[in-house]
């Protein structure tokens, strides 16, 4: 991950980026070498310079700099022209704070990179590793906290399995943050029957990961917590409802809303967040075995609710259905917003621009998605309609997750389903699959993991739960 | 259509009645008056039936009570919920019990004491509306196994206020009943050149109605539109529909039409990229944009509409043959921009392409709205709830979303952007038609808006309602005629002078 640090001074970095607008002066020690390069500041121009006191890269900005997307930018530009060094330094001083969080975080999306497992010694590869921002402005850590989750999601599924994951939440407890692990026999215990049958078939457990921020101040001692619920599958085979073998290796990111989860909890921790938050993570395999659960086998959830299993392979639906009705008894949260790589029917509906929105609650709805238009991580409300929970009417259980057959509403069924789960806590899903990875390089992404939700989902506590 | 008049309420003498009656009726509810009268007629059978039955008068709630006595045939009572409550959705969906309900009588009264005169037209449109039925080509069908009703009498106090609403009502159900005709009606019979004649009797409700054929197409560079075309032996047709409203009395500057322009694929085998053979049967409605459009403007015509407003149909069929287009085909579309045809299966674009832009040229309109069964994405992404439509104006598209709220047809709004536009880039050409599985509607959405012109523009992907494999409250199976209640609504509500 990129290590980013909020600092005054960076005696450490090997260079300082400054972004400057179409005309503006640079530097004054630098002047005249920048002005002998005939660097203007134009919009996608870089240039430079060994000034005496130390090393420069001027971004421009052009005239009008576009709000966030232009800030990614220029964050992105700094970063690939500097990715041979170890560490630098983002000059933010003169930036508002919207501002230095967003050139920060288009700096930390380009640097991330995936190297762990590489063996070979690679010369020309970057090194980039931390960030010192030179700003006020603890918000923009939560760019750092999304690679965080970009390393959870791009590790394979044999190193990375439930019990990994929840080894890699350590590290939140080193930042202030709870951490719990339901095992499966406490699973088994409090009764989470749709999370236990989906991770039946594999060998490594299902496991509840349990992360809790108090939050400081008044709002710690007096408000409920807002809820954060993730999908935490670290394979998905499809289960007995095998999926097809091409491209099957990209399920081992079917666990990118869990990683968003604790990205965000970070990102709250680390900047000491006056709301109190919980995550609630549900983590198993979704493996082919003798123990699978099967189409056709009826489960009870921690709810009570019996639910038809139609299709082994929409187990996210199951998962979230128990951590959802874990999370709203055990909490009473305010609020509970869930992330998911759930339906291949939110790739056809919105593609790779947007995930979709569903929600119970038009307000929280409508704060979802000013926060996800603030950070660049943007949603599309979808809706929840009467015919589509009706659709859901099982002749055997309470419910059936999905419906057969290709040509169906499956988001809008999904919602449908976990909504059932939530009583009447105000409540957010959102379907990420087909934002959790991107399959080209962009100026601004490396191909793999995008860390899509951890930016959003603290922006939207700031927004929203502070005040 | 049923024979709808409207009458006192007093409770008929012989024949079938069906009571229309608020929650909780016997606490002195007015709508109860007839259920009274029809207890003092029968000694009270009608009450100890209901309550027999649980009847509680929640909304939906039916029950059939057989020759409780007094001449009357069968009586049905129907739940309308609260009154306080009640929505002309309601009051049309209460309505539309009636048919099913009393289809073995030739003559039935419905009553909605209680109910004022403009509940009782919403009544009498819900029970026309769900009384449709196309069986044209049915001539083996017993006599006794079909619907009898035709006569149905909507007794209310308030008369003749309900008949002044049902005029425009009723205009409404008859351009559905066209709509949902057009639909129907198999791709043998209804081919471009077929429906183009059914589109100029609408000359006789005081449409103008001009109707192009190949030659003038090709003339005018209709590339996109002929070359969906070119492989099929039915030619082509675009039905341009002028309803001249607004009038231009003393001192009105005529203002600019409203527009709507509506895909008519008569059939849609896919062409060269061919459909699988499951289903191919169902691309006989993939003119519902276009019958939608027909209906529309008979509406607009039948009830007199204050307004001026254009309606153009691109008429074709998608066919396989050694003269369709292929893959890889580059054509040039009206507009002068060219399209690379990756795929002949999305047709719908191309024929959308040349008469959007011809429409904002020759009319210079208010807005344009194009209604077409285009994606299965839509489907994908909606199911058969709402329509997914796209627009560039966020008045129009607030104004949309409340017609469709108040008439049940509802929509979904769907995001457009640059970022989806990029999807249908072409190596070739200035832009291909179809942009891959993600956003597939949105990229088809994309590629229409490069043929509006800046202009205020909606359009529909009607593809997962313009066909309904079950009964709903108004709606029989089948042809739904999406589109034209909704328009018709937008149109009342905000744009009659």
């Amino acid at each position: 991950m990129i290590r980013l640090h909020i600092a005054a001074s960076a005696p450490e970095a090997l260079a300082t980026v400054v972004p400057l607008r179409a005309g503006a002066p640079p530097p004054a020690p630098a002047a005249a070498a920048v002005a002998a390069t005939g660097f203007a500041g134009h919009a996608g121009e870089t240039c430079e310079v060994f000034a005496p006191a130390g090393r420069l890269l001027l971004v421009g900005l052009g005239d009008d700099v576009a709000g966030e997307a232009g800030w990614h930018a220029a964050g992105a530009r700094a970063a690939a022209a500097l990715l041979a060094l170890p560490r630098i330094a983002l000059d933010a001083t003169a930036l508002v704070p919207d501002q230095a969080t967003a050139f920060a975080a288009g700096a930390c999306m380009r640097a991330w990179r995936f190297t762990r497992l590489k063996t070979l010694a690679e010369p020309d590869a970057p090194r980039l590793a931390a960030i010192d921002l030179l700003t006020r402005t603890p918000e923009a850590l939560a760019a750092a906290w999304a690679s965080f989750a970009r390393d959870l999601v791009a590790e394979p599924g044999n190193l990375l399995t439930p019990a990994d994951f929840a080894e890699r939440l350590a590290l939140l407890t080193r930042h202030g943050v709870g951490v719990a692990v339901l095992d499966r026999a406490e699973l088994a215990r409090q009764g989470l029957g749709a999370l236990l049958a989906v991770g039946a078939g594999s060998a490594h457990p299902p496991l509840l990961a349990v992360l809790r921020w108090k939050g400081r101040g008044t709002l710690a001692r007096t408000a409920a917590p807002v809820a954060f619920v993730g999908k935490g599958i670290t394979f998905d085979t499809g289960g007995l409802c095998i999926k097809p073998a091409a491209g099957m290796e990209e399920m081992r990111a079917d666990m990118a809303g869990a990683a968003a989860c604790a990205g965000a909890m970070l990102a709250l921790a680390q900047r000491d967040s006056p709301c109190p938050a919980i995550a609630v993570l549900a983590l198993a395999e979704n493996a082919t075995g003798a123990a699978s659960y099967r189409p056709g086998d009826v489960l009870r959830s921690l709810s009570g609710r019996t639910i038809e299993v139609v299709d082994t392979d929409a187990e996210g639906r199951l998962v979230l259905a128990d951590a959802l009705a874990w999370a709203v008894r055990r909490y009473r949260p305010r609020a509970v917003i869930d992330l998911a790589t759930l339906t291949g029917s939110i790739v056809t509906a919105l593609g790779h621009h947007r995930a979709g929105l569903f929600d119970s609650d038009p307000a929280l709805a409508e704060a979802v998605a000013a926060a996800g238009e603030a950070v660049g991580e943007p949603v599309w409300r979808m809706p929840i309609g009467p015919g589509h929970r009706a659709d859901l009417d099982s002749d055997i259980a309470d419910l059936r997750p999905r419906l057969p057959g290709r040509m169906q509403p499956d988001a809008c069924h999904a919602a449908a389903f976990l909504r059932e789960f939530v009583d009447d806590t105000p409540w957010a899903h959102l379907d990420i699959a087909g934002m959790e990875q991107q399959a080209e390089a962009s100026d601004l992404h490396a191909v793999g993991p995008t860390g899509f939700g951890v930016r959003l989902l603290d922006r939207l506590v700031a927004m929203r739960f502070e005040g | 259509m049923l024979d709808i008049a409207f009458a006192k309420p007093v409770l008929p003498k012989s024949g079938a009645l069906a009571l229309l009656l608020e929650q909780d009726a016997a606490a002195g509810s007015p709508t109860a008056a007839l259920l009274e009268a029809a207890d003092a007629a029968t000694d009270g059978a009608v009450s100890r039936a209901l309550a027999t039955a649980e009847f509680k008068g929640r909304r939906g709630q039916t029950t059939t009570i057989l020759a409780p006595g007094a001449g009357l045939a069968r009586v049905v009572a129907v739940g309308l919920g609260k009154l306080a409550e009640l929505s002309d959705r309601h009051a049309e969906d209460a309505g539309g019990h009636a048919p099913p309900a009393l289809a073995r009588e030739p003559a039935a009264a419905v009553a909605t004491v209680g109910l004022t005169g403009a509940q009782a037209a919403s009544v009498a449109l819900g029970a026309a509306l769900r009384g449709y039925r196309f069986d044209r080509y049915r001539t083996t069908e017993k006599p006794e196994d079909k619907p009898k009703l035709a006569k149905l009498a909507v007794l209310t106090a308030e008369a003749a206020k309900a008949r002044d609403a049902w005029t425009a009502g009723r205009a409404v159900a008859e351009g559905v009943f066209l709509s949902r005709d057009l639909v129907s009606e198999p791709p043998n019979v209804l081919t471009p050149a077929e429906m183009a004649e059914r589109c100029r009797k609408l000359e006789s409700l005081g449409l103008k109605v001009e109707v192009f054929g190949p030659k003038e197409m090709t003339k005018l560079g209709f590339g996109a539109l002929m070359g969906v075309a070119m492989g099929s032996a039915c030619e082509p047709r675009m039905v341009v529909m002028h309803w001249n409203g607004a009038g231009t009395g003393k001192g009105r500057k005529a203002a600019k039409p409203l527009a709507f322009v509506g895909k008519g694929v008569t059939f849609d085998t896919g062409g060269i990229s061919i459909k699988p053979a499951g289903g191919m049967e169902d691309m006989k409605w993939d003119m519902a944009g276009a019958g939608a459009v027909v209906g529309l403007m008979a509406t607009l015509a039948g009830r007199k509409a204050k307004v001026d407003a254009i309606g153009i149909v691109g008429l074709v069929e998608n066919m396989p043959s050694g003269t369709a287009q292929r893959p890889g085909d580059v054509v040039k579309t009206y507009s002068g921009q060219t399209v690379e045809v990756i795929n002949t299966d999305a047709e719908g674009r191309l024929v959308l392409a040349d008469v959007l832009w011809y429409c904002q040229q020759k009319f210079d309109p208010r807005f344009m709205i194009d209604l077409a069964t285009l994606t299965g994405a839509i489907i994908i992404s909606l199911g058969h709830e709402y329509a997914g439509f796209f627009s560039n104006d966020d008045t129009l598209s607030e104004q949309l979303r409340a017609a469709g709220e108040a008439t049940g047809e509802q929509v979904w709004r769907m995001p457009l952007g640059e970022a989806y536009d990029k999807q249908i880039k072409s190596d070739i050409a200035d832009m291909k038609n179809v942009g891959g599985r993600p956003g597939g509607a949105i990229t088809a959405a994309q590629f229409i808006q490069r043929f509006v012109n800046g202009k205020p523009w909606v359009h529909l992907d009607i593809a997962g309602t313009a066909w309904s494999s079950k009964d709903s409250a108004v709606t029989p199976k089948g042809a739904t005629a999406f589109g034209v209640r909704l328009l018709d609504r937008l149109v009342a509500t905000h744009f009659e002078s």
